[in-house]
């Protein structure tokens, strides 16, 4: 028996492996475009040190800039376990970021309600901008790919018009940047930092650790226990592993890849939570952009599972502070960092393929 | 609206379609081939920085186009490195090329130019006739050629046959992953004439707005066919046409006309349920037996 469990960790060390080489490599990479751009490596390492972790605030920062990322990674996710490739987060959680925000400027309801409600109308947003596409998916049979990506487009223009023109806050001949009205106070996410002081972690009121926060913990440990401890969770992994096994063995495929899509959808949603509620108080249509695909990358980088996109969306919130470093005190332009992004999914799911071969070949030979 | 708007609007609906077309022909013979390439979108974005880059740099609007296709067909072998040799899946290498080359063009921008989003203008063109950029005229031709190596030359049989079935390929002795390699690196080089047709005067971030994509679903809606594909991408090109001409004239925000193209494509694609099939193995990896 005990022989067996050693086996068992060879091959889950080995599937863990690519993530970590694919995240090597790619530093390899940057490090060769840092010698191209003639600057040295060790400079460069610096720089990336000295901006990203050379203090417990900024390795604070690194933590609150993970959070959106996470809703980003656990929505992707969330729709790849059921074999839904939902390129639309990026639409959702603008769309879904808008719908939740007006529940935050138009309802009037005490704190400890306002609050809940902000977070289901964002995830009823998401979910919504979803559903024409999942529709479309399971009735038509129209690839999620292109439908998602041209509702991305569509989100964009839409609310752009939504808070240009009748959702509009400001008044007649403001030169601000166009936003929606003020979200009422009840509904803002409030900073919690003090709580890490109690071990010792002193957080500088600069660094935006929220209710969203809290709200990251509560989604991940839900998606946790509907993927892997509900029957519902195992058809809709099962969906994801093979869609003919799953129907042979009587699941209802159709339903569960819609209803996993607008999961993911509602969980896309709540991206915006902490731009929205607690940095900027309303909305509008300049929040930070292309979350959605770095979803896709932290997805794929954590394997899918929770747990993995906790670790995923850390790495990646490093990665942003990175290429703010290497921008700030190095000639390398931060959108190095979009190359080695692009390049880490490269390389990790090429490790990953090679990894399974071998582990393939492993398999047969203990099998003889 | 008067003879010579119509003129107009009917020669530069050509020019405004053309660089969706040369990206939905390329996107023909990359999933006749088998292999679904959604990195035809970061391939234009480089394709039309290099053609400005290159046209800059050898004072050419030619050695532009010449480099043009060249890297085109560069990030095309990438996909098809990553999707047919390691067997990866097709769409999640596309995303990540796409991701790739969005920074790839921002970053040698900065270097080369020392702006991230945008680069000068060049100077060098392509002779213009009836007013627009001649190389949209070549479309007529090229998708006539790419009909023809389809389906009146050996290699295009054998293109589709290890799209429809690479074992069956395989049997008959053709090299399925060199077919694929060659379907995907075409659609890579025709990118390179996408680039030359969108806006070679000068690079902008974001200036391919999708295009590749929508390449994508002309190719679908036109059944994977090149004369399909084409007819196709000129619905897509001459509705933005019209936007373009008479936005200012429409009596609806301009947020609405610009989704115009992206819920077409949708409504087309909805509209296509039973009416068309993908080749049988288009988005599969092909395993060689294992003994």
């Amino acid at each position: 028996m005990s022989a067996v469990k050693v086996k068992f960790d060879k091959y889950r060390f080995l599937e863990l492996l690519s993530p970590v080489l694919g995240f090597l490599a790619s530093i390899v990479v940057l490090m060769i475009i840092v010698v191209a751009v003639g600057e040295s490596p060790v400079k460069a390492l610096v720089a990336i040190y000295k901006f990203s972790l050379s203090s417990s605030a900024k390795i604070a920062t690194i933590f609150s800039m993970s959070i959106p990322l996470f809703f980003a990674g656990i929505a992707v996710a969330f729709a790849f376990q059921a074999g839904v490739f939902n390129i639309g987060v990026e639409g959702q959680y603008f769309f879904g970021g808008l719908v939740g925000a007006l529940a935050g400027i138009y309802f009037h309801l005490p704190p400890l309600i306002h609050i809940p409600v902000v977070v289901l109308f964002s995830m009823l947003g998401g979910a919504l901008w979803a559903l024409i596409p999942a529709i479309l998916k399971v009735t038509k049979n129209v690839h999620e790919v292109i439908s998602t990506i041209m509702f991305n487009s569509i989100a964009l223009a839409l609310v752009n018009y939504l808070v240009n023109d009748p959702l509009s806050g400001l008044g007649k001949g403001k030169s601000l940047e166009p936003q929606t009205a003020k979200i009422q106070s009840t509904a803002l996410f409030h900073k919690i930092n003090h709580v890490f002081s109690y071990i010792g972690w002193k957080i500088p009121d600069y660094v935006y650790l929220d209710y969203s926060l809290i709200v990251a913990i509560i989604m991940g440990f839900i998606v946790w226990f509907v993927l892997f401890r509900m029957r519902y969770g195992f058809e809709i992994r099962a969906v994801g592993t093979s869609l003919d096994v799953a129907g042979y063995a009587g699941m209802k495929v159709k339903n569960l890849q819609l209803a996993a899509f607008l999961i993911s959808g509602a969980l896309g949603g709540l991206i915006g939570l902490q731009e929205i509620f607690a940095i900027r108080g309303y909305y509008t249509y300049g929040i930070a952009s292309g979350l959605g695909f770095d979803g896709i990358a932290i997805a794929l980088i954590g394997k899918n599972s929770p747990l993995g996109v906790v670790f995923a969306s850390i790495l990646f919130a490093f990665l942003k502070q990175a290429g703010y470093g290497l921008q700030f005190y190095t000639a390398v332009p931060n959108s190095a960092i979009y190359v080695i992004k692009g390049l880490m999914i490269l390389f990790i799911v090429v490790i990953n393929e090679i990894t399974a071969k071998y582990i393939r070949a492993l398999r047969k030979k203990e099998a003889f | 609206m008067g003879v010579s708007t119509l003129i107009f609007f009917l020669v530069k609906g050509l020019e405004i379609s053309a660089p969706i077309a040369f990206a939905a022909l390329g996107a023909v013979f990359s999933e006749r081939s088998g292999v679904v390439n959604i990195a035809l979108e970061g391939i234009m974005i480089v394709t039309s920085f290099t053609i400005v880059w290159a046209s800059m740099a050898f004072h050419s609007i030619w050695m532009g186009l010449f480099f043009a296709i060249v890297a085109g067909a560069l990030v095309a072998l990438i996909h098809a490195v990553v999707t047919i040799t390691f067997k990866v899946d097709q769409i999640v290498s596309g995303v990540a090329i796409n991701i790739f080359a969005f920074g790839l063009a921002r970053f040698l921008s900065q270097k080369v130019f020392g702006q991230e989003t945008q680069t000068p203008t060049n100077p060098y063109l392509f002779p213009q006739v009836l007013g627009i950029n001649s190389v949209a005229l070549w479309l007529i031709p090229i998708a006539l050629i790419a009909w023809f190596v389809l389906y009146r030359t050996v290699f295009g049989l054998r293109l589709r046959t290890v799209g429809e079935n690479p074992e069956a390929g395989d049997t008959l002795g053709l090299n399925v992953y060199a077919l694929r390699y060659a379907g995907v690196v075409i659609s890579g080089a025709l990118c390179g004439l996408s680039a030359a047709t969108l806006f070679p005067s000068q690079w902008i971030s974001g200036m391919t707005a999708g295009r590749g994509y929508i390449a994508l679903a002309a190719m679908i809606f036109g059944r994977w066919d090149p004369i399909g594909a084409v007819l196709a991408s000129l619905l897509f090109g001459y509705a933005d046409t019209f936007r373009i001409m008479f936005e200012t004239k429409i009596p609806i925000p301009g947020q609405f006309v610009q989704m115009f193209p992206y819920i077409l494509a949708v409504v087309v694609l909805a509209g296509m349920v039973g009416k068309a099939r993908a080749p049988a193995a288009d988005g599969k990896p092909y395993e060689k037996g294992e003994g």
